[in-house]
């Protein structure tokens, strides 16, 4: 494959990321809350836009899914979000009343729980079997390659969100969201219902990942339970902390980085020496780069200084 | 049947597991104040190392376990001075996030030594005797015995040694016990080298019961979680009771619900219990 054939599919695969990093970073960034379940909420808008726009014939001889619809691409998209962002609303009800890290135990095992059911109800999700054929938008009446569109179109909508989510932020209801974050007691006391806006947050950031979920199951056209592991989530943390919490432009950054830390080895000859670890290896490096950003620049690097007492009044 | 002696005995041999694991991870909460997630890749270095010495080294799996708890108890006392010690003052959710950065480097480096298929260690083959309408598999009497010898162990240690009851002090309140001269930086060893060597052990316990995969760790780490909740986060009685809890409660709903989602009855019992008894069974949580 030439370079520019793979710039464009690692260039995809980090705008797909980039998407997790923003709803990650409406969580943590602007709102302090961990947030643990962002796997599942990939997995949520994936698995809703496949689901409604494969008819049940599409699928394998062995599988079994006897749910399936041929709705229009947009549709399921449209789906994912509003799904995606109602599985947000729901684990949050759950468990956002919680402090700090008891929430992101509850939700990382919440996550756990909806890829369980993703794995074993194959009527709906063909179970533990890829569920395959997805629909490409616009596949075949296109001037350009499809790998540059898909790009193009990805990127458009990072672009998009973007500027929609730093104008969130510095909205009246983006600073109700920085003041939980510094001291929750503090919006409370000037009649805000605290409760309420996290639960609002949690949902639209839950939204955005039901959309990088959707347009990355219309991309690879083929998606199985095991492609949602929690190592997801702890991807998009590492991308949120190295880009710098709080900062979206910083969410994209560190999202691109953590998936070109991931993908460098497609650009690297197999000959190399330890050519078989070096999957495991390229990993090992996000967990070191993590630590040492941690270590040597605790606010990212394009956070605000500011932000890092987030979280620290309880 | 919904109170089958099988399901009973297998839910002890699990919650044996969790039981022991929880004690290593409430234990290293209490001093250290933050949520290991590199924990459950703790105790899959120790089975790891034990099946590798055990394996490919050629020495008895006796020795081999020994060796893997040592390993792991030296290991987490190596990984504090590289990496935890330079971020003791900063918040827990840093801590927290640190330790993701460590999981994935141990998770990995697992994966780029052995590879990620599963092993096992290497067992007789024997019939599983059975008794009272039980039957029960060498291991698990094993994994029973091995755990509460352990329990008690470290009950003995929090109650009657001074390191164990300076740990115990520091758990409740940090700065008091500074104040009355506990050297808490050291305790801070111990506790690495106490919860390190547990961690090995519940990873080689899991090993028996199961398979060794570089991820066995992680995925165990909900229901120790659960159980560290639900004991109430630093208490460790509460830790052994809620782990056994889960243990059986979960082998136990598969006469009720479809065994695919027992894994589910932990989350369960996690938020009922978060929600009914915030400060655990006992209520004596540390925060």
């Amino acid at each position: 494959m030439a370079l520019v054939d793979l710039l464009l599919v690692v260039g995809i695969i980090a705008g797909v990321y980039s998407l997790l990093a923003i709803g990650m970073n409406m969580h943590w960034g602007d709102t302090g809350l961990l947030n643990f379940a962002h796997a599942a909420f990939f997995a949520v808008g994936a698995y809703t836009s496949a689901i409604l726009t494969t008819p049940v014939t599409a699928t394998g001889a062995l599988a079994e899914r006897t749910v399936g619809f041929d709705f229009p691409i947009v549709v399921g998209i449209l789906a994912a979000i509003a799904l995606a962002g109602l599985a947000g609303v729901l684990i949050a009800i759950t468990s956002v009343r919680l402090e700090g890290d008891y929430l992101a135990m509850v939700t990382l095992s919440s996550a756990e729980l909806i890829r369980l059911i993703i794995h074993n109800e194959a009527w709906l999700t063909t179970g533990a079997q890829t569920l395959k054929n997805i629909p490409r938008p616009l596949s075949g009446s296109l001037p350009i390659g499809y790998d540059l569109f898909y790009f193009l179109f990805v990127w458009a909508i990072v672009g998009a969100c973007y500027l929609l989510f730093t104008r969130l932020a510095h909205s009246p209801f983006g600073r109700v969201l920085h003041a939980i974050r510094e001291n929750d007691d503090v919006p409370l006391a000037l009649g805000k219902r605290v409760n309420v806006f996290k639960l609002k947050s949690f949902g639209i950031g839950a939204a955005v990942a039901g959309l990088a979920g959707a347009l990355w199951a219309h991309y690879v056209y083929a998606i199985s339970s095991i492609m949602f592991l929690p190592s997801i989530t702890f991807l998009i943390w590492a991308a949120v902390i190295i880009g710098g919490a709080g900062s979206y432009a910083g969410a994209i950054v560190g999202a691109t980085l953590v998936v070109f830390l991931r993908q460098i080895t497609r650009f690297i000859p197999g000959d190399v020496p330890f050519g078989d670890q070096l999957a495991y290896i390229r990993l090992m490096v996000v967990g070191v780069v993590l630590i040492v950003v941690l270590y040597y620049r605790p606010e990212g690097l394009l956070g605000d200084a500011e932000r890092l007492n987030a979280g620290s009044s309880e | 049947m919904v109170l089958d002696p099988q399901l009973i005995w297998n839910g002890l041999v699990v919650g044996s597991i969790i039981a022991v694991s929880a004690l290593g991870l409430t234990l290293i909460f209490g001093i250290l104040n933050f949520i290991n997630i590199a924990y459950g890749d703790y105790m899959a270095v120790g089975a790891y190392v034990a099946w590798a010495v055990n394996s490919q080294v050629g020495l008895p799996l006796g020795v081999a376990i020994i060796i893997g708890v040592l390993t792991m108890s030296v290991g987490a006392v190596v990984l504090d001075k590289i990496v935890f010690q330079h971020f003791r003052t900063r918040s827990p959710i840093t801590l927290l996030i640190v330790s993701i950065g460590v999981a994935f480097f141990l998770r990995n480096l697992l994966r780029a030594i052995w590879g990620s298929s599963g092993h096992f260690y290497d067992l007789p083959m024997e019939a599983n005797p059975s008794f009272l309408g039980i039957r029960f598999s060498v291991e698990q009497v094993a994994i029973m015995a091995v755990s509460l010898l352990l329990l008690l162990g470290v009950y003995l240690m929090l109650q009657r040694t001074r390191v164990g009851i300076a740990m115990r002090a520091a758990s409740d309140d940090r700065m008091l016990s500074r104040i009355r001269g506990v050297d808490t930086e050291k305790l801070v060893l111990y506790v690495w080298i106490v919860g390190g060597a547990i961690a090995g052990m519940g990873g080689i316990m899991l090993g028996l019961d199961a398979q060794i995969r570089p991820n066995m760790g992680f995925t165990a780490l909900i229901p120790i979680f659960a159980a560290v909740i639900l004991g109430g986060i630093g208490d460790p009685k509460g830790a052994v009771a809620g782990g056994y809890s889960i243990g059986v409660i979960q082998e136990m709903s598969v006469a009720i619900i479809p065994s695919e989602y027992k894994f589910g009855v932990g989350l369960l019992v996690l938020i009922v219990g978060l929600f009914t008894r915030p400060d655990g069974l006992f209520g004596e949580a540390t925060r």
